[in-house]
């Protein structure tokens, strides 16, 4: 999007339009104070935006960067995504040679540190808008949206740029209830002017943005004088989510008022002397339950779930409920550790790009959900049958010949000693669609009548007919099994038969029916339940779900070729062969 | 019938105002799809013929040893635009010597991703989704897909190298035009051993001749193995049995005994397959 400036420099046209009778109530003077930016790690924060922003390190104040005349204020949280799908679209920050911050960035992002660039549709980085000035677009290494401009008559902070379903209506509230100078950049856009930086509202392209809350930028922080009045005022318009209180831990007596602007922008109000609250992790509220969802439709008629999902969020999360878990969900804190263990635990000796993409670039907060199984209700997948209990003890057996840490009790003998996810076959269904330590990409582009699911890991791809065709007879059996879709309303429904049983789940047999439903509740969001109804090894049928977030602009599949590099197998099966030589030599030789 | 009648009035429309239409669109009308009124590919599809044995004239030739007549070479002819792929005079070495130990060196042999534009004419199968933003490609061998990213203008750098590449779209008329970049060069061309390098480039093009059938150009560039950039062409035909489809070949472990035979408790192969 292209944004603001004017060649005007900001002092000047903030006095020219200070003389214009706006109507505006006396609470409404407001000033951009600072913008709430959740990272897990608020001294990275400052560091990263200091370095490559220009901002200033606050000697007083660990959590905060000043930017110009506002401030960025790190609140030590995990976010629960990037900016991308909400209501403030990016943060805008001006440089004297973009081209050169851009290679600069560029540069760090190669050496794992996170920050991800945006290329324009037509391939190029930088963007010379006629008129204007260069743009480019990049992602902070928490995913916060960031579009850099070259306007060398105001370098640092630039603007705020939101994204709204009616922007005229969204620009004139703020006008109305937080002030700012109304004005068009460059004779094109308008905007509110803010203490030298500009607020701006784009169309927001798809239905509406996902609220703010718990997001990269949670949200955005004004000062006012009289704060009891702004109160009042929001109040009036049902905005106000939180009366003016000076918050636990705040550094001076100023109080703080929360307020959900259009489009659920989350705002709040503080009085001029608010310096930030110590260890501010009050200041974030937990994701509201999500709202109901319109999903977008494809152009010839049927429900878009077309865009590059992750299933990041849901790593971690263990199928059943554990014994010694009570309660619906685990706290945030419980969730980060919880992922934590497991993704170091399984990648401890890769290179540092492993950990940082496993980790650091993450964007999403680890799902607080406690168990993938939700029904039956109590979270465990049913008793299996007597021939399910005869298979799960022949595939213990079985088990054993893996690299199980505890050396090999039986050495494989071959590749068909290993699974087949080892093996580089298939992780089957439905596991192939589980979360796993890293490539946790899932593409689904649609045509009509089919959705094709492309899965990242170990490269598999899925084509479902939405419209009935003839299943596949008895005899055709394969790993991934027959699938049939339909829609019902919004949500994709697949049917799957015909398993060549080799690669079961949790010990599923060629019997099962597996049947998925994958339905978008928000704009980043598609959840996807999956039930497995298995007479053969399962006494009833059993239902897990988790949920995928949607990362279109940061995210892409890259093609996991495993079995044209599996070098494991080699290296398995010649440790194999020679850890026999070893066990058949004499012991003195050892 | 309402086709039929298309092409006719198209015949005519060129003929009163004397344009010259593309051979191949004179006498077919396409499908039209109704969303967006480009070219409608949406199907499965397969080329007919031998060149997955070799792009090039070929006489019937043995087969491996052990398969008799069933692995045979049946005769066929060539794909190539003018008959000969223009090696530099190493390439054409190395494709001799490909040429000469193809049952363990084809990449074919061992499972691994066809690569493009390989995988279009492989005796099997493949589909076209062509949605909005994307088409995708998806082939049953070694689950080959690939994406066509149809939404960018300008095709962007692939960020690391891989077997399918990675593939731009755009229309020019009637005609699927796709670049594919990025290419690592370890896929063949075919099972007679013609290959290329990872400087590889790729541009196909897809135009309908009609709703059942396309004809398939790819346009081969690649300064490390040959002297000038060459072309094949060939139709690939609609299948139409009711339901059809592309089923999944997952053939890995048709390939492990190839790849790792010689470290089986019990060896059934002496030596690992050789390189290309």
């Amino acid at each position: 999007m292209v944004t603001m400036t004017t060649k005007l420099a900001l002092p000047v046209l903030v006095t020219t339009l200070a003389g214009v009778g706006l109507g505006v109530a006396e609470a409404a003077q407001g000033s951009l104070h600072h913008i709430n930016i959740t990272t897990p790690s608020p001294s990275e924060g400052v560091r990263w935006y200091v370095r490559h922003m220009g901002c200033e390190a606050i000697p007083t104040r660990p959590d905060a960067a000043r930017c110009g005349s506002v401030d960025l204020v790190f609140v030590a949280q995990p976010t629960i995504g990037s900016t991308q799908g909400t209501g403030v679209n990016h943060l805008g920050f001006s440089v004297k040679d973009l081209a050169a911050k851009m290679a600069e960035l560029e540069k760090v992002g190669v050496q794992g540190s996170g920050v991800r660039l945006q290329r324009f549709p037509d391939g190029a980085m930088i963007r010379d808008v006629s008129g204007l000035f260069k743009i480019g677009f990049i992602f902070d290494p928490w995913g916060t949206r960031i579009e850099l401009v070259e306007d060398r008559e105001l370098i640092g902070f630039h603007h705020v740029h939101l994204s709204a379903t009616k922007p005229a209506e969204t620009l004139a509230w703020y006008r109305d209830t937080l002030g700012g100078k109304p004005g068009k950049l460059k004779r094109q856009l308008d905007g509110l002017a803010f203490n030298g930086v500009w607020l701006l509202v784009s169309q927001y392209a798809e239905g509406r943005p996902a609220a703010t809350s718990g997001r990269a930028i949670d949200h955005l922080t004004f000062a006012v004088r009289d704060i009891g009045g702004a109160a009042r005022d929001l109040r009036q318009r049902g905005a106000l989510l939180e009366e003016p209180n000076v918050p636990q831990g705040g550094r001076t007596n100023a109080k703080r008022a929360f307020a959900s602007g259009p489009d659920n922008v989350r705002l709040a109000v503080v009085e001029p002397k608010f310096t930030g609250v110590n260890a501010d992790r009050g200041s974030v509220a937990a994701a509201r339950p999500l709202e109901p969802y319109t999903t977008p439709m494809t152009p010839w008629g049927e429900p878009n779930l077309q865009g590059v999902w992750t299933s990041n969020s849901a790593h971690g999360i263990p199928l059943e409920r554990p014994a010694n878990v009570e309660g619906p969900a685990l706290t945030r804190e419980e969730a980060e550790a919880r992922r934590e263990r497991g993704t170091l635990g399984s990648i401890w000796g890769y290179e540092r790009e492993w950990r940082d993409t496993t980790l650091g670039l993450v964007k999403t907060a680890p799902s607080t959900q406690v168990a993938m199984v939700i029904d039956p209700p109590d979270g465990r997948i049913p008793p299996l049958t007597d021939e399910g209990r005869r298979r799960a003890e022949a595939a213990r057996r079985q088990a054993a010949t893996e690299e199980t840490g505890a050396g090999f009790d039986r050495l494989p003998e071959g590749p068909e000693d290993l699974s087949t996810y080892v093996r580089c076959i298939t992780r089957g269904l439905p596991g192939m669609m589980m979360p796993s330590i890293y490539n946790n990409g899932l593409q689904i582009a649609q045509g009509p009548g089919f959705v094709t699911i492309q899965i990242e890991m170990i490269h598999e791809t899925r084509v479902i007919p939405t419209k009935p065709r003839p299943r596949l007879g008895p005899a055709l059996t394969t790993w991934l099994g027959d699938s049939q879709g339909r829609w019902e309303g919004d949500t994709l429904v697949i049917e799957t038969t015909n398993f060549n049983g080799r690669s079961g789940f949790r010990g599923s047999s060629a019997a099962m029916k597996l049947t998925e439903r994958y339905r978008r509740v928000g704009p980043t969001a598609l959840e996807y339940r999956f039930t497995v109804d298995d007479p053969t090894i399962w006494t009833k049928s059993w239902t897990g779900m988790f949920t995928f977030d949607k990362d279109d602009e940061q995210y892409e599949l890259v093609e996991y070729a495993c079995h044209e590099g599996n070098y494991g197998m080699t290296n398995i099966l010649s440790g194999a062969r020679a850890k026999e030589k070893e066990r058949a030599a004499p012991s003195s030789a050892r | 019938m309402l086709i039929h009648l298309r092409a006719v009035s198209a015949c005519v429309a060129a003929l009163v105002l004397g344009v010259s239409l593309a051979p191949g669109r004179m006498a077919y009308a396409q499908q039209v799809s109704t969303w967006d009124g480009r070219p409608d590919l949406n199907g499965v599809w397969q080329a007919i013929g031998t060149a997955h044995w070799d792009l090039q004239d070929h006489p019937a030739r043995p087969g491996h040893p052990d398969l008799g007549a069933i692995g045979a070479m049946p005769p066929g002819q060539g794909v190539v635009v003018g008959g000969e792929i223009p090696y530099q005079p190493q390439a054409l070495e190395q494709k001799k010597k490909n040429f000469e130990k193809r049952w363990s060196a084809d990449p074919e042999a061992k499972c691994f991703i066809p690569g493009v534009p390989r995988a279009t004419y492989m005796p099997y199968p493949f589909q076209i989704i062509q949605g909005d933003q994307k088409i995708m490609m998806v082939y049953g061998f070694a689950e080959a897909n690939r994406t066509i990213h149809m939404d960018k203008a300008k095709p962007e750098p692939a960020p690391i190298d891989s077997w399918m590449g990675r593939s731009h779209g755009r229309w020019e008329g009637d005609t699927l035009v796709v670049d594919v970049g990025g290419l690592n060069g370890e896929a063949w061309l075919d099972r007679s051993g013609n290959f290329t390098s990872s400087t590889v480039k790729v541009v196909e093009k897809y135009t309908p001749l009609g709703p059942n059938a396309i004809m398939y150009e790819a346009t081969i560039e690649d300064p490390t193995v040959f002297t000038k950039p060459w072309t094949i062409r060939m139709p690939l035909y609609r299948l139409l049995n009711e339901g059809a489809r592309v089923l999944e070949f997952k053939c890995v472990e048709f390939s492990e005994d190839l790849l790792y035979g010689h470290l089986r408790k019990a060896p059934t192969r002496k030596a690992p397959p050789e390189e290309k």
